[in-house]
């Protein structure tokens, strides 16, 4: 089985800081392996090793993403190889656009049974890149998995569901994206580092890239903080404490809180 | 000296700050195999904002440092003030000798780290972020016990040498018994937030122009008597301004570091530097300070300290060094751990180039001419009384209140009477500082 993991390397909101207006500086924000992608990537890897599969990690961005830093953090996570497309022209790019490039990667990669996701990047958020990819490639596309079984081409896929979980059987090829909490991932150690040096990088030209052209443009045109929620500022005089706790119950209860 | 397995590296060098990086880079350009291992995901990810660096040792390792690597102003301007409740004495230095050749430069750690680790990683040496060391590995040798890697989580690496660069608060040379748990008057914490402003509202505040910086030192009321000092410097569109305290006086007065960094900031004398400033960053930092007599055994067999770990700070008062030291015991470190290997003798014996070549250099020199600072620095009556006492006699000479005027002389001994410093002081301190200093 040829499993791909589309990962991004994104910077950490962490150290970002949100300006007065609204607008967000992350110039001291630090890139890293996105938050929920560990996921993914452990996924992969335990489906692959039951299956006796092939883990190929794929990222798209600018320059940065290709650096030996950025390289040796993926291929620590369990992957057996790695296809990058750095170019500085994807510098902003939105998910669609993001999107349109991982699937001409996964065209060019050839064969791919399985494409698996993070639930969502750390710094964008938007749940769109696995849908989009899969619309990009004529996929389906199944978002909270929480467990992946099978072989290619009979696929078990559990997700959770806002009524519990469901079962899905698929038969073709498929873009997943997996819960937060689908599994635990591994820690890389020392060794997975010191192998991760060793292992293939494969560096894709985005000019070469087959990517249909996007029917228009969308251009960010403002941004706001979100409404800050007013708060009643309610105190309550804690000297006797059995008369405070009945006047907290009394007061969440009036706010319906209770 | 035979070795049970196969070495993964010549050296494991623990911990991506100034001193580990710098040796890591030297071994690497000797034809070592290095393998640099830091706890945070990225080198400086751990490092709070940065310092004063004296560069000049910097520069004989990276020949183009200054055009090349990270940094945020040239110091042009060291202001050294005594500072008072309600008085400030200060001595203005600016000297444009000290801009050609560049002697001491602003940086932030969570730049200069990440560039330092690049040119190491152009020079060879294998980066291993994000991986936290938990113990070293050590055999029974027939000197004793020697180091022969380093264990985290389930994995070991093993090397000929191992270097660490951990920090102040160095784990790895107590666990292997190179150092005690310090006592507490060689420690100090370092408290300091960074406030951006304008490049422009920099350079008019502290009057230096274009690429040109100021650094402050300031003794007394900053520290409300507390045995430590104040600083203050500019970076390229921040001020990094903070306190160190020396921590066995700070239990010993009962107060805390956020209510002496909120105070020194609002003190009128700092807050029109800050003024319309936004702070971006906060946090504390243990700082050695104990000089020579913190500088204890520095190598055993198999394993070398280098930087903060190795007790490499120098507080004279005036300067405050650290990072100067951190290259310069780098560059000794990869000098006697190059001839070990050469020689096959990893032991301490044949480490011994290390030591040598440390003190022959400016640190090891330095730290053995301010000995006695640290001593000295511990003395009271720098941190209240001489501030008060400066501040009572200028006022007696500019209040000009109607009152007939006296002598310099009687004014000073009038100011020098109320104070509780008495001539005897003066003069041990006088005799202690010029030995000291």
């Amino acid at each position: 089985m040829k499993i791909v993991v589309a990962y991004k390397w994104a910077s950490n909101p962490q150290d970002a800081t949100v300006g007065a207006q609204g607008t967000v500086d992350w110039s001291r924000a630090k890139p890293g392996f996105s938050e929920y992608d560990p996921v993914a990537a452990e996924l992969a890897r335990r489906l692959a090793d039951a299956t006796g599969g092939e883990v190929i990690g794929l990222t798209v961005g600018t320059k940065r993403v290709d650096a030996t830093l950025a390289r040796k953090a993926a291929l620590s996570r369990g992957f057996d190889r790695a296809v990058i497309v750095a170019d500085d022209s994807l510098e902003g790019a939105g998910s669609t656009q993001l999107a349109a490039v991982l699937a001409a990667a996964v065209r060019h990669i050839g064969d791919v049974d399985l494409v698996i996701t993070g639930d969502s990047s750390v710094d964008v958020g938007s749940k769109m890149v696995p849908t989009v990819l899969a619309g990009q490639l004529g996929w389906p596309a199944v978002a909270e998995v929480i467990s992946i079984t099978g072989q290619a081409g009979a696929l078990r896929v559990e997700r959770a569901v806002p009524t519990g979980t469901q079962v899905l059987e698929i038969t073709g090829p498929v873009v997943l994206a997996a819960s937060t909490d689908a599994a635990v991932a591994r820690v890389p150690g020392m060794k997975d580092i010191l192998a991760a040096g060793k292992k293939p990088v494969e560096s894709l030209d985005l000019a070469a890239l087959d990517i249909p052209a996007a029917a228009g443009t969308t251009t960010v045109t403002g941004t706001s903080r979100p409404d800050l929620l007013t708060r009643k500022g309610q105190m309550i005089d804690a000297s006797d404490p059995a008369a405070a706790a009945a006047e907290l119950v009394a007061a969440l209860r009036g706010a319906g809180a209770l | 000296m035979t070795e049970a397995a196969e070495p993964d590296f010549d050296v494991i060098v623990i911990g991506a700050g100034i001193a580990g990086a710098i040796t890591a880079y030297q071994l690497a350009t000797q034809g070592r195999s290095v393998v640099l291992i830091e706890r945070g995901e990225a080198p400086g990810a751990k490092n709070l904002s940065g310092g004063v660096l004296y560069c000049r040792g910097m520069q004989e390792v990276f020949p183009d440092f200054l055009t090349e690597a990270p940094v945020e102003r040239r110091i042009t301007r060291n202001y050294i003030n005594f500072l008072n409740a309600d008085s400030s004495i200060g001595i203005d230095y600016k000297d444009t000798r000290l801009s050609d050749p560049v002697n001491a430069v602003t940086v932030l750690r969570a730049k200069l780290d990440p560039w330092l680790a690049e040119k190491c990683e152009e020079a060879g040496v294998f980066l291993m972020p994000g991986v936290r060391v938990d113990k070293v590995l050590t055999e029974d040798g027939p000197t004793g016990k020697r180091v022969v890697g380093v264990k985290a989580g389930d994995d070991e690496l093993r090397a000929h040498v191992v270097v660490a660069a951990d920090g102040v608060n160095s784990f790895i040379s107590q666990e292997v018994g190179l150092r005690t748990k310090e006592p507490l008057n060689h420690l100090a914490i370092g408290v300091k937030c960074v406030v951006n402003l304008p490049r422009e509202t920099i350079e008019a505040r502290f009057s230096v122009t274009g690429d040109e910086g100021a650094a402050f030192a300031i003794v007394g009321d900053c520290t409300q008597g507390i045995g430590g000092g104040g600083f203050m410097y500019t970076n390229t569109e921040s001020i990094s301004v903070g306190v160190v305290l020396r921590l066995d006086d700070l239990t010993a007065k009962n107060k805390s570091t956020t209510d002496i960094l909120d105070y020194f900031l609002a003190h009128p004398f700092i807050a029109p530097y800050l003024e319309g400033g936004e702070v971006v960053e906060y946090g504390c930092h243990l700082v050695a300070e104990g000089g020579l007599a913190m500088l204890g055994e520095i190598s055993m067999d198999g394993l070398v300290v280098v930087g903060d770990a190795a007790g490499l700070t120098l507080n004279t008062g005036l300067t405050v060094r650290g990072m100067d030291l951190a290259v310069a015991s780098g560059v000794a470190a990869a000098k006697g751990i190059g001839a070990a290997l050469d020689s096959k003798d990893t032991s301490k014996v044949g480490l011994a180039g290390y030591r040598e070549a440390l003190f022959a250099s400016y640190a090891g020199k330095d730290m053995e001419t301010y000995a006695k600072a640290p001593a000295f620095l511990e003395t009271e009556r720098m941190y209240k009384e001489y501030g008060e006492l400066i501040g009572n006699v200028l006022y007696g000479v500019f209040n000009l209140d109607n009152s007939p005027r006296e002598h310099l002389l009687k004014v000073a001994m009038k100011a020098f009477k109320k104070s509780p410093v008495k001539i005897k002081h003066l003069i041990k301190d006088g005799l202690a500082g010029v030995r000291a200093l």
